[in-house]
């Protein structure tokens, strides 16, 4: 059963590495004086971040998927809640490839 | 500009957690179903359910334990696998940084045993519920939790019920997180001064994602919105 004690050797080393990842932003932070400049580009990453996490879906280019990400900036204008519009958004991307779009 | 207010007292209670565990419902199924094409993947890879359990609950990083999962199958190294999830996870080194206004205060084993259950989607939700005034930082921790059960009990579905488990593409849930990405943008979205990090972003997504499509795609996006933001501080000021 060596296979089994390597692998779980190296899944909880795997596991340090992502903790690292998760804990290592945060840290670092600590260490570095919070000013109103350096907040505001700590606030700025979340928007950021979502753009780059809509990035290849823009670049792809699929019909369905560029018709939802529309329907869900409408909705998410209309109704405030991220739940509806995502949900509405993952709809349009389901019926759009059932139909072959 | 507004001047700096005096933050809200950040406080970590149960009804935070309570409120997050609700608020992230919607990202859970996607996530339940990665869990079970995760689990597919690892009992073809000879794991045991077990093993597929304890990897997903240690590691708990959906696309770099796939990733790390080819490569241990062909030669069970692990630095290869190391810097896998490192590379593929660089981007969580952001997350973590943008919490720091928010949990700093916190005592540590609050903090970080909340950041061990970060995700993309709790991360996400939780920045854009801060945007509009969350002071409680349980919400980071029960949308973080809402989202790590379901990757557990998927990881464990998906090796008993191997390849019947339904493709998520064909319900559109890898869109998932892309779709809950539009929404909490259009949400966070303050106004002008936000176009110039955005814009600066999006350039450098569609340009990464062309050179070197990856995970990198992310963190750069992140990065360069960033840096925008520090760099056009005082111009928005005077303006």
């Amino acid at each position: 059963m060596s296979t089994t004690q390597d692998f779980l050797f190296a899944i909880i080393v795997m596991g340090m590495a992502a903790f690292a990842c998760r804990a290592g932003g945060f840290l670092m932070m600590r260490f570095v004086p919070v000013t109103p400049r350096l907040e505001a580009a700590l606030s700025a990453i979340p928007l950021a971040v979502m753009i780059g996490i809509m990035a290849p879906v823009l670049a792809n280019g699929h019909p369905p998927e560029l018709v939802a990400l529309v329907v869900i900036a409408a909705v998410m204008k209309v109704t405030r809640s991220d739940v509806v519009a995502a949900l509405t958004g993952v709809a349009v991307v389901a019926l759009g490839r059932a139909l072959g779009l | 500009m507004n001047m700096q207010s005096p933050p809200p007292d950040i406080t970590f209670t149960r009804a935070g957690i309570v409120a997050g565990i609700i608020a992230g419902q919607g990202l859970a199924a996607g996530v339940l179903v990665y869990g079970m094409v995760f689990g597919v993947l690892a009992s073809e890879a000879q794991l045991t359910a077990l093993e597929a359990f304890l990897m997903s609950g240690f590691v708990y990083s959906g696309t770099a334990q796939m990733a790390t999962l080819q490569g241990w199958a062909h030669s069970k190294l692990l630095l290869p696998a190391i810097a896998t999830i490192l590379i593929m996870n660089a981007r969580y080194i952001l997350y973590g940084a943008s919490l720091r206004p928010w949990m700093g205060t916190l005592p540590p084993h609050m903090s970080y045993s909340t950041l061990f259950f970060l995700g993309d989607g709790n991360w996400a939700l939780s920045m854009q519920r801060r945007a509009g005034g969350e002071a409680d930082a349980g919400f980071v921790l029960g949308s973080g939790l809402v989202m790590f059960v379901p990757w557990l009990i998927g990881t464990l579905a998906g090796n008993v019920l191997g390849s019947a488990i339904p493709d998520p593409a064909r319900f559109g849930l890898d869109f998932m997180l892309v779709a809950f990405s539009m929404a909490l943008a259009v949400s966070v979205w303050r106004g002008r001064g936000d176009l110039r990090p955005a814009f600066a972003a999006l350039l450098v997504a569609l340009l990464v994602n062309r050179l070197y499509p990856s995970g990198w795609t992310i963190v750069a996006a992140g990065l360069v919105g960033a840096l925008v933001a520090y760099l056009s501080f005082d111009d928005e000021k005077r303006a």
